[in-house]
């Protein structure tokens, strides 16, 4: 069967695409199909199956402040991603409260998706509430002040405009809160 | 080699009297961006090293060059260089001219435009926000169309070949082009009808599958004309260049989820993606077997032999981050590299130092040939191989290291974040003095490429 490709251009061509096609439709077109938490936006309102909480949909402002995130590539040093291990659950958590993992259904609304792949910074999927505005504003302004040793870029441009610096905290604040993890409800806002 | 078998019939027929004026204009044009986009790249190297650096410029942020750096390289110089040494392979694998040199000039001049076009956008932020899929949606419809012209004159050129038996080189060509289109259009254009996991799935599928089924099977394809050509010695084995084919063309397309390994995706997802990656082994193995047993006896020629260093480290390096990707898969391991700065290391020594070493091979080897002339300095040449595998190692092992050991701390929870931040600190500084002397091969290797092109009339023969 293979050996005929040797001469023939026409079977060289569907061989490859049959072979291609196997693994790709089944790894692409087949899993939404089967997992269903894919597509259902998170809701859940008995505490003894986890954290309960509701996914909503972006609002305007916060849809601008995603924008803006990015525009300027945050996801390629913040991964937004709690995995199934102990140590992101803590690192994620907060004041002594381990983060829940993340799970399909919370990210049902984002478009382009911001699980990234490199954590040059630390993972932000449980960041919403963590920080006030004021710790926000300075931070962008210069990221050591706050934190020194950090090597994240300053982002004047941001945190001087008004509209833009309001949108991405916005956004920021919404950050793994589907899930209403803190037993204290001590968001910042 | 069908080149070989039929040369004694080609000296009956008049010899075909290639133009390559499209693989000229290709090779010259992705060299170009090769040294533009270095410049980027040791830019992003220092940002890390000194965070204020251009800091306050909005268009020069690291958020922005970043995807200027990726994007430049992998479709400015990586793919446009492999275009172009296609262009000039095939033909002669065939033993026709290129179906028409217009249509690939063509080619030539939308690439351009797209890869201009890219440097625009991103620069201005224009991004859609997923991997090496940056570029806005007006560009992607322009490379499919460079796309589909490339195909043609290739496909073209195949269906009028004066040689019936088709060498390996080119069911690499046709399974590049074929999957290319495929893969792209999954990560350019059917992402923009999913949301969430559903869209990082066919992302990770066009991410993984740019390497596997784009570079992966252009690169194999000069590597098995130029490795059997620069040393002049028969291919060891047709049968296992038709298993690392098959088997490559079965296996790669199933991985894409291992990048969310332990994330938010289904574990029965995660653990196919596994198991197709360990049988990565299989095609890389049968491949770089082949390579090897093809140099036996003729190793003394890496002595002196420019386009055969790189081709030959190319070919370690393929070995060792294809032994790396399967690796990685594994959950245990995973838990430890995923996210940590050992996934660049990896990425540079299969983008870098395999694909681009087999490039860069490539392009001595046609350039000097393509204008009828000689190398302008084959001391320069060893010089750009030395200074780039120096670099390169030390960019990759440093990066290996120090992820590594990153991934430790992160294992730890009491140690804060912060601190496994500083603790990278001379790991990020070694990688920027790596990549300077990997910059100053590519410059090397561009004035040596460059000098020859321009300056060859004092060695007309």
């Amino acid at each position: 069967m293979f050996s005929k490709a040797d001469n023939s251009a026409a079977w060289a061509v569907v061989l490859a695409l049959v072979l291609f096609f196997i693994g790709g439709s089944i790894t692409t077109v087949v899993p939404p199909l089967v997992d269903k938490s894919w597509g259902r936006p998170f809701s859940n309102q008995d505490p003894s199956k986890g954290p309960t909480g509701h996914l909503r949909p972006y609002t305007a402002l916060e849809l601008q402040g995603r924008g803006i995130y990015v525009r300027e590539g945050c996801w390629y040093c913040h991964t937004q991603q709690t995995r199934t291990l102990v140590a992101d659950t803590k690192r994620s958590g907060w004041r002594g409260v381990d983060s829940p993992i993340s799970t399909p259904d919370e990210f049902v609304y984002d478009k382009p998706h911001m699980f990234g792949t490199k954590r040059t910074g630390p993972d932000l999927s449980r960041v919403g509430g963590k920080y006030d505005t004021q710790w926000h504003r300075t931070h962008f302004r210069n990221p050591r002040d706050l934190v020194p040793g950090s090597v994240m870029p300053p982002f004047p441009w941001i945190a001087n405009n008004d509209a833009e610096f309001r949108a991405l905290v916005a956004y920021i604040q919404t950050l793994g809160r589907a899930k209403d993890w803190r037993p204290d409800k001590d968001y910042e806002k | 080699m069908p080149e070989i078998s039929a040369s004694g019939a080609a000296a009956a027929k008049p010899a075909v009297v290639h133009a390559d004026t499209t693989a000229k204009w290709f090779v010259v044009s992705a060299i170009s961006y090769f040294f533009l986009v270095g410049i980027i790249a040791i830019t992003i190297a220092a940002k890390f090293v000194w965070p204020e650096l251009l800091g306050t410029v909005a268009p020069l942020s690291y958020g922005r060059l970043r995807p200027l750096h990726v994007n430049g390289m992998l479709f400015g110089w990586l793919l446009a260089a492999d275009m172009g040494i296609s262009y000039y392979i095939v033909p002669r694998l065939c033993g026709v001219k290129l179906w028409s040199e217009k249509l690939g000039m063509a080619t030539a001049a939308l690439w351009n435009i797209i890869i201009l076009g890219a440097v625009v956008s991103l620069m201005a932020g224009w991004n859609q926000g997923l991997e090496y899929a940056e570029l806005p949606l007006p560009l992607d419809v322009l490379v499919v169309i460079a796309w589909v012209m490339f195909g043609i004159n290739i496909f073209a050129t195949i269906a009028t070949r004066r040689y019936q038996q088709m060498y390996v080189s080119l069911w690499y060509t046709m399974g590049t082009i074929l999957w290319t289109a495929f893969v792209y259009i999954t990560g350019n254009f059917a992402t923009e009808f999913t949301t969430g996991v559903n869209q990082a799935n066919l992302n990770w599928m066009y991410v993984h599958n740019a390497v596997g089924l784009i570079f992966t099977p252009v690169g194999l394809a000069i590597a098995y004309y130029f490795i059997p050509k620069s040393s002049e010695t028969p291919l060891y084995s047709h049968k296992l260049s038709m298993i690392g084919f098959w088997s490559l063309s079965f296996v790669y397309v199933w991985t894409g989820a291992h990048h969310m390994l332990h994330g938010p995706i289904s574990q029965w997802l995660q653990t196919i993606a596994i198991t197709f990656s360990v049988m990565l082994l299989i095609p890389v193995w049968a491949v770089v077997y082949n390579f090897f047993a093809t140099m036996k006896g003729q190793w003394h020629q890496l002595r002196d032999n420019v386009p055969l260093k790189f081709l030959m480290s190319g070919t370690v390096f393929y070995l060792l981050t294809c032994f790396q990707g399967p690796m990685h898969s594994l959950r245990s391991v995973n838990a430890i590299v995923s996210k940590t700065d050992w996934i660049p290391g990896h990425a540079h020594m299969a983008v870098l130092g395999a694909f681009s070493f087999f490039a860069i091979a490539g392009s001595y080897y046609i350039v000097p040939r393509m204008w009828n002339t000689k190398l302008y300095s084959d001391v320069l040449a060893n010089w750009s191989f030395w200074m780039m595998i120096l670099g390169g190692l030390g960019f990759f092992v440093t990066l290996w290291l120090g992820g590594f050991w990153q991934g430790w701390q992160w294992n730890n929870p009491s140690i804060p974040f912060i601190d496994t931040v500083v603790a990278l600190k001379p790991i990020w500084l070694v990688r920027f003095c790596s990549g300077v002397l990997i910059f100053s091969g590519i410059v090397m290797f561009a004035y040596n490429v460059m000098a020859t092109v321009i300056g060859r009339r004092s060695y007309v023969q």
